[in-house]
């Protein structure tokens, strides 16, 4: 997962990789995911999330489809 | 507490503490547990996807995310530390597993340009930018690394 200044530096990144454009997300969205994985890392109870809960987590955030499926075998 | 539990959290608190992430022989001697011990609960953590190991040796941590342990391009400072993050995500979950505001430091994915981005009384400090995600979520943990 990468950091780019726009759009158009996406496209640039992935033609220079010969990789297809994938899903894009804003910084709000990074920060909710954030939140949501790491926000107890350091404590006892900490856990990385399930498939299921992964795609609750990514479906409050607008991130739906196969990309976002941990599940998918195909996107 | 069981063991993988005393060794995640003691890895945890080491790298909060220092920035730098314990050897298995570091934290066995922090746990006063046998090494080998140490190096079973690293392996299960990192089955559980809460670690992973520097390739080719396992008593070495590569990644306890969000935390990094070598060096790379994405930094989060958070009260005068610097941390080293494994990608944009985790530069974002350095301040959200610490919970406290913080400047990441990072660059365009193509140009190499420079991107400060800040993390302030509990939000991120909006200006243009965009995360994107070459690997789908099915696919993520088969290169972690890449990922």
């Amino acid at each position: 997962m990468l950091l780019f200044r726009s759009e158009e530096t996406v496209k640039k990144w992935c033609i220079a990789h010969a990789i297809p454009l994938r899903p894009l997300i804003d910084l709000n969205q990074l920060w909710y995911l954030a939140m949501t994985w790491y926000g107890n890392r350091l404590t006892a109870d900490s856990r990385r999330p399930g498939p299921d809960e992964m795609a609750g987590i990514f479906a409050q955030i607008g991130l739906a489809g196969p990309f976002w499926d941990p599940k998918a075998d195909q996107w | 507490m069981d063991l993988d539990t005393a060794v995640k959290l003691k890895i945890y608190e080491t790298i909060a503490l220092t920035t730098h992430a314990p050897t298995a022989k570091d934290v066995a001697a922090a746990l006063q547990l046998p090494l080998a011990d140490v190096e079973a609960a690293f392996e299960s953590l990192h089955n559980r996807r809460l670690l992973v190991p520097e390739p080719g040796d396992p008593s070495r941590i590569r990644m306890a995310p969000p935390f990094s342990g070598t060096e790379t391009p994405f930094r989060a400072r958070v009260q005068g530390k610097l941390y080293f993050a494994n990608c944009a995500w985790d530069a974002f979950g350095i301040p959200a597993a610490l919970h406290q505001d913080a400047f990441i430091e990072a660059a365009d994915g193509f140009s190499d340009e420079p991107i400060r981005l800040e993390i302030k009384d509990g939000q991120p400090v909006s200006q243009p930018c965009v995360i994107h995600f070459a690997v789908p979520a099915a696919k993520w943990w088969e290169d972690i690394i890449f990922t």
